[in-house]
């Protein structure tokens, strides 16, 4: 059973709330991406966006040697970085070869293998911030 | 400096990582996989291509083929919606509604009989048009549902499939503001 003490919610409580403020950020995203197939961008920045993010936490995770405080918040903010032009193109603005500059918006749908490529990508650097999670407990 | 844990403090914390691991490997390729079997047989079977929202991808600009003896007018933007008969009227509803597509010439290319009321329609059974046009076969391979956008200097700027179009005529005028 989980138990609040005085100071606010536990460890455990306070993890899953941000997991379910992350998840729900990432849902309203997720429909703003209307119509099927605008899906396929939604999970490439999504990928793209957090990859980065998690090979950022990994730096500072091994530099600090603590794991970083609300480790969802990083990836969503990576994600809302990562998908910036299509913020802009709902506002009537096409997107342009420059917009690259968010981490790749309009280059990064076109690498072989797609989206596979990235959630490997991601799961690769998932791994990446966990092993650096599993080194700082261990000192 | 700390004291190390011990093998058998770090276990479970280990395997608690590894759990968050496994769940986002197994939850995401979940979502990949129930993503990509929503998609319908007029869809791109490339999804990078359909709705890339920028001008000029892959081989573009090129030519563009004449819709009809006046389309497209030189000096005049134009898009060419194709479509299939049993869409034509949802287009055709869309278009006629708020007009969102003003500075630009628009025909429909409709591959079977059908008629849009107060817009150029040409037949285009065969989608010698379409092909012309360099819109990619959908998943299904039949005849496309998309749009090609000219500029005014006769060039083909911009071309998707997009099954929905009479849902998306925001987009649409987007990247026709973005034609010059």
């Amino acid at each position: 059973m989980i138990v609040a003490d005085q100071a606010g919610p536990s460890p455990p409580l306070r993890l899953c709330l941000w997991c379910l403020a992350a998840g729900a950020v990432e849902l309203a995203l997720y429909l703003s991406y209307r119509g099927h197939d605008a899906r396929f961008h939604w999970f490439t920045h999504l990928f793209v966006g957090a990859s980065t993010a998690l090979v950022v936490m990994t730096a500072v995770t091994l530099r600090t040697r603590r794991p970083l405080p609300y480790p969802l918040v990083w990836p969503v903010l990576g994600h809302l970085f990562a998908m910036t032009p299509d913020l802009a193109f709902s506002g009537g603005v096409a997107h342009q070869r420059w917009m690259d500059v968010f981490l790749g918006h309009v280059s990064s749908h076109f690498v072989p293998g797609r989206n596979v490529t990235w959630y490997a990508v991601f799961l690769a650097s998932l791994a990446l911030y966990l092993a650096a999670v599993d080194r700082s407990g261990q000192r | 400096m700390g004291a190390s844990l011990t093998p058998e403090a770090t276990a479970p914390a280990r395997r608690r990582l590894l759990a968050v691991w496994l769940a986002a490997a197994v939850g995401f390729a979940a979502l990949l996989a129930v993503a990509r079997a929503s998609e319908s047989g007029l869809d791109d079977p490339d999804p990078a291509q359909q709705r890339p929202g920028f001008l000029d991808a892959g081989a573009l600009p090129q030519p563009a083929p004449g819709l009809t003896d006046a389309l497209p007018w030189s000096g005049r933007r134009a898009i060419a919606f194709f479509v299939r008969p049993d869409s034509v009227e949802d287009l055709c509803r869309s278009l006629s509604d708020d007009r969102p597509l003003e500075g630009a010439d628009i025909a429909v290319v409709v591959s079977g009989p059908g008629e849009c009321e107060g817009v150029t329609t040409v037949a285009d059974p065969a989608a010698r048009l379409a092909r012309a046009y360099g819109l990619r076969r959908p998943r299904s391979g039949d005849a496309p549902v998309g749009y090609a956008v000219v500029d005014g200097h006769g060039q083909i700027r911009y071309r998707t499939l997009d099954p929905s179009v009479a849902d998306h005529l925001g987009e649409v005028r987007t990247i026709l503001r973005a034609t010059p």
